[in-house]
């Protein structure tokens, strides 16, 4: 006996009716099934190739040609993707093609200004690629040379992170040649300057930064810089002093006015406020009497 | 009975098409091509002539499916022989089963000339024929089934070109829906989450048949997924031959 849907006699009113309601049954119970059938099979876990989704990338280059005219909207895709690849921490080795996926964004919408600080800001904070984040930011400064903020953000990178104060002096050079530039980076420059081990120029550094200071506030801060700059010029002074007076005499100083008299310096030098240092006989050590930061 | 001789017609049918022929020309070459471009690598040849010929199988047969599913029913109805078909004992139930499996037969004639060629080409690198490339080429099968019904199912109510749209679409979807769970993880619980959720279940998901990666890489498969996919393939593909009998028999054609 055959159904009434695949019946061939003319259908009743009655007939179509009930065939309709058969099929919309099986419809449900299909769709019921499928569904069932897609929860549990997302429940099987599969094996995955880590960061097998992406080694076929190919360079944005060749994506600009690709996209037929939507290079930006591209970016935005990739870009979103990214996000949602860098953050999920399931796969092992996503960040060894770090560079290649930004610079592929990069290439397609070279204006595009979040993808080069997240980009860089994923390469230093989460897969602790302190290169991947430079060459990042030197592409965001190379495409936008108009934003300071590239070119910042690797010097705040080199002087924080790498603690390489040449590079981070570098960046912030370049930093300050751009119009806009806040104007605290010219100090973080100079800090860099004194890290960098440079104190002769730190010193000149801060020096014209308290001279042409705008406010009372940065010339507090360019001072208690000459303070701490000076600081340490005398304490290397007095320290080695007290070292080549060990040399002679097996002993160290029992004060600083004992290397004055046995001719080890012409005079005890005293800190910007005028104030003595202080000399610890044990270590032969110098420091100030107060922080230079709370003069 | 009435079934396997509208199948048989369609098979006849789609066997004279040349963009069949034409599509498969292409992915005999993309298959071929998988040679010359393992060539231009550095290391492991024989991963990237599976990986191309794999997409080639799978790409070219969505092509075969889509371009000559969506104009099966169209065809008949703009040429009126439907008229005469229909005036037969034949229900339209009848007529749209016969087209689908017209056409999965079709599909599945073709889908092996392009594995045998791809084995071949496989065999000469690895003197080997592997099992688990079999396995990945079948959920492509079934993956090209399901496209098929998807097909026939807007051939059923629309033109080819905006039949063939439909079902790209429909294709594409189906590759990126797991996307919609990364969303879900990231939802708060809520009315959002609750209907995304649903979307994500009624939407298909075409990853189910994607062995692709495992089996090139070797990667064990559990054995669970190959039931639950096959039998979500058949459930879904049953749900859109459903659709398509439904929407099929409340047509006029005058």
């Amino acid at each position: 006996m055959k159904t009434p849907l695949f019946s061939t006699r003319p259908e009743s009113p009655r007939a179509k009716g009930s065939a309709t309601v058969l099929l919309v049954v099986f419809l449900l119970a299909a769709a019921a099934g499928f569904a069932a059938l897609k929860a549990a099979t997302d429940k099987v876990v599969r094996a995955k190739l880590p960061g097998a989704s992406i080694i076929y990338i190919p360079s944005g280059k060749f994506l600009r040609y690709a996209t037929f005219g939507y290079r930006a909207l591209a970016a935005d895709l990739i870009y979103l993707w990214a996000i949602q690849y860098y953050s999920t921490p399931t796969i092992d080795d996503r960040f060894d093609h770090l560079d290649h996926v930004f610079a592929i964004i990069n290439e397609l919408d070279p204006r595009y200004q979040d993808p080069y600080e997240v980009g860089a800001l994923i390469a230093v904070q989460e897969a602790r690629d302190v290169r991947a984040a430079f060459a990042i930011l030197d592409r965001g400064a190379a495409n936008n040379p108009d934003q300071w903020v590239y070119p910042f953000n690797a010097g705040h990178v080199a002087l924080m992170t790498l603690k390489d104060y040449p590079v981070a002096e570098k960046y912030f050079e370049q930093t300050m040649k751009i119009p806009g530039a806040p104007e605290f980076v010219e100090r973080l420059r100079a800090n860099a300057i004194f890290r960098k081990g440079d104190l002769k120029t730190s010193w000149e550094t801060w020096l014209d930064i308290f001279q042409r200071a705008p406010d009372e506030r940065t010339k507090r801060i360019a001072s208690n810089h000459l303070y701490n700059v000076k600081a340490t010029i005398d304490a290397v002074a007095l320290e080695d002093a007290a070292a080549k007076y060990r040399e002679r005499f097996g002993r160290l100083p029992a004060d600083l006015g004992t290397l004055v008299r046995t001719g080890f310096l012409r005079e005890v030098p005293k800190d910007l406020d005028g104030k003595d240092y202080l000399y610890d006989p044990a270590t032969g050590k110098v420091r100030t009497a107060i922080s230079p930061w709370r003069r | 009975m009435k079934i396997g001789a509208i199948a048989g017609i369609t098979f006849k049918e789609a066997k004279r098409d040349r963009i069949l022929y034409l599509l498969f020309f292409f992915a005999a070459l993309g298959i071929a091509a998988s040679r010359v471009l393992a060539i231009l690598t550095v290391g492991d040849r024989v991963k990237i002539i599976k990986d191309v010929g794999l997409a080639s199988i799978a790409v070219f047969g969505v092509l075969m499916a889509i371009l000559i599913g969506t104009g099966l029913v169209y065809k008949e109805i703009d040429k009126k022989t439907i008229f005469t078909l229909l005036a037969k004992p034949l229900h339209r139930a009848e007529f749209i089963l016969g087209k689908f499996l017209g056409l999965v037969l079709t599909l599945f004639v073709m889908t092996s000339a392009m594995t045998l060629i791809f084995l071949a080409i496989v065999y000469a690198h690895t003197l080997k024929i592997e099992a688990g490339l079999l396995i990945a080429i079948a959920y492509i099968f079934l993956e090209l089934v399901l496209i098929t019904a998807v097909a026939i199912f807007f051939s059923s109510f629309s033109t080819p070109i905006l039949s063939s749209l439909f079902a790209l679409a429909f294709y594409l979807i189906g590759h990126l829906s797991w996307g919609l769970e990364l969303i879900i993880k990231k939802m708060p619980p809520g009315t959002g989450r609750t209907l995304v959720r649903a979307l994500y279940l009624v939407l298909p998901d075409l990853e189910n048949f994607n062995f692709k990666t495992e089996v090139v890489h070797a990667l064990p498969i559990p054995p669970g997924i190959y039931l639950s996919s096959f039998l979500y393939g058949v459930c879904y593909t049953a749900f859109i031959l459903g659709l398509a009998v439904l929407v099929f028999r409340r047509r006029d054609f005058i």
